[in-house]
């Protein structure tokens, strides 16, 4: 089981009077089948986090632990952008990230396109792609390595809202199907509320608010009372923070 | 909260089908917006330009005529060429392969030689720096000044022209692969840094392929500059080569011989585009969306159709 700890984490970008503090003094953990989404305003250091967890960022102080029963756990991700190459076939694309080639793992890749979708897609170029099917592809791409914890950046911040909308069901539904632990950069609070079970609020400077965990019966739709006022519970929670910082 | 919905397009219907006359008519019209017919037709306006100026000149300045080729004499020319039937010292066939062979040691050469430069100019801030200005002077001085340069050098073997060849293309292929490295695609790589994909991977997978198509501009400069130059030297510093035997037609007078040689060249550069460059940069390039101009002008012209989400992406 994935796990997880984040203790004291701090981060600050440049120095003297440029400094800008981008998390201030986060303590967290997030253990097992758990979708985290991390929300807040511009600014609020959401994605220095998940830059942190993914390793493309160092902190500045502090202790980061992403675990799966005892070992260092392997991640997947999903980028804003699908971030796929161009010049390689959507198979060869999901190919590209695997360990090896051989027909066990080219299987593995084509139950994943098939999970998204994508099946009867597997010879074509991205660019013979529509935007929705290139973030499935990176959506398969990420869960064909079976990874321990899957990080997602706004994966669905650069789609329509009836694409996205599938492609969120579709997410849950992986989610739910593969038992991973996922962690959901986003800004859309609606979104937020529709997948996960546990939203992290961050406020400007790199504060962590609220942690709120929302046990509603999946799936959610958003036309439903109880998920809309789970809506409004977080938005509100947002005014707030941004009447504090103004 | 009231939600009405109407359904467009019902009463409207769709577009009624052209009846067949209709369709009969618009022939014509294609034939003429065809790219084909525009391709076929410029040679014809040169040819019939070329003819005009032979009569216009023979009214005007009767004893020109003399000189000025007409086409019947480029033509048989070309023929007794094609049928090696010539009065110079080799044939069509030897010297396009005499030059073809230089031509290819200094592009292979100007083509590593660039590359190295152009990755280490692109990886480096220092190494740019201390190489582009000479960079910029190798290009901006003209092949003429090389060939002359080099035929003093190397005097009349196959150095001289070879060496121009290289020093014709070599900026353009340092200047091409420094862009392509500069424009790498970072996203990419910081997506198989993320995935933990081995380096030799990525440079094979992410990389090289990124770099092809400033490779493919590189080669298509190089090799069409390196044969100008290639040309130049071998007018001044050869004994043989296609160069050296448009020199020999001007030499004998012959005008027919020189616009006649100078169509072998062109024939040259086209088959070489069409053979070689052209089919590898198909297999090459079949990942990039197809560049349909008819679809574009369409668009432009008539409706404009909406794209939803199977449809692909349109863009490069």
């Amino acid at each position: 089981m994935a796990e997880i700890r984040i203790k004291n984490l701090h981060k600050e970008f440049g120095v003297g009077e440029d400094k800008v503090v981008a998390l201030e003094d986060v303590n967290l953990d997030i253990t097992g089948h758990s979708f985290v989404s991390i929300v807040g305003p511009s600014g609020c250091g959401k994605s220095t986090l998940l830059n942190i967890l993914t390793g493309i960022e160092t902190p500045t102080s502090g202790t980061v632990e992403i675990t799966s029963d005892g070992h260092v756990a392997a991640p997947g991700y999903v980028f804003q952008a699908a971030r796929l190459l161009p010049w390689r076939t959507v198979t060869d694309n999901l190919l590209f990230v695997q360990d090896d080639r051989s027909d066990a793992t080219r299987e593995r890749c084509r139950r994943y396109l098939e999970m998204v979708q994508l099946g009867d897609k597997g010879d074509k170029f991205p660019g013979e792609l529509s935007g929705g099917m290139q973030q499935r592809v990176g959506i398969a791409r990420a869960f064909s390595i079976e990874p321990d914890v899957l990080f997602m950046d706004e994966p669905f911040s650069h789609l329509d809202a009836i694409t996205a909308r599938a492609l969120r069901r579709e997410l849950h539904h992986m989610w739910d199907e593969t038992k991973k632990m996922v962690v959901f950069v986003t800004h859309d609070v609606g979104e937020a509320v529709e997948l996960s079970n546990r939203i992290l609020v961050f406020a400007k400077g790199g504060r962590l608010e609220d942690d709120i965990q929302i046990d509603l019966p999946f799936p959610r739709d958003p036309a439903d009372d109880e998920v809309a006022v789970a809506k409004a519970h977080v938005l509100r929670k947002f005014e707030e923070l941004d009447l504090l910082a103004s | 909260m009231t939600v009405t919905e109407t359904r467009p397009g019902a009463a409207a219907g769709s577009r009624p089908a052209p009846n067949p006359a209709q369709r009969l008519i618009s022939i014509p019209a294609k034939i003429a917006k065809s790219p084909h017919s525009a391709r076929v037709l410029f040679p014809i306006a040169m040819f019939a330009v070329w003819l005009l100026s032979l009569m216009a000149v023979e009214e005007i300045w009767p004893f020109a005529v003399d000189v000025l080729p007409t086409p019947s004499e480029v033509g048989a020319f070309m023929w007794d060429e094609f049928i090696t039937d010539t009065l110079a010292r080799k044939n069509l066939y030897e010297t396009f392969f005499i030059s073809l062979r230089r031509l290819l040691s200094g592009f292979a050469i100007a083509m590593v030689l660039g590359t190295a430069l152009g990755l280490a100019m692109g990886l480096s801030r220092a190494t740019n720096a201390f190489c582009h200005d000479w960079t910029m002077a190798i290009l901006a001085m003209p092949a003429l000044a090389w060939a002359l340069f080099n035929s003093i050098i190397f005097g009349f073997d196959d150095r001289g022209p070879i060496l121009t060849v290289i020093l014709a293309g070599i900026p353009f292929v340092i200047v091409n692969v420094r862009e392509g490295v500069r424009n790498t695609p970072r996203e990419l790589f910081d997506m198989a840094r993320s995935f933990q994909v081995p380096q030799s991977k990525v440079i094979r997978h992410v990389l090289v392929p990124s770099l092809m198509p400033f490779m493919f501009a590189a080669a298509r400069y190089c090799f069409s500059i390196g044969w100008k130059g290639l040309v130049i030297a071998e007018v001044f510093g050869g004994q043989d080569g296609a160069g050296w035997t448009i020199k020999f037609w001007y030499d004998a007078h012959r005008a027919h011989g020189v616009v006649g040689y100078a169509a072998f060249f062109v024939i040259f550069a086209i088959l070489f585009e069409r053979l070689v460059f052209e089919p590898i940069s198909r297999r090459a390039f079949r990942w990039r969306p197809q560049l349909r101009t008819e679809v574009v002008e369409e668009a432009f012209g008539e409706h404009h159709e909406h794209y939803g989400e199977d449809e692909p992406a349109r863009h490069g």
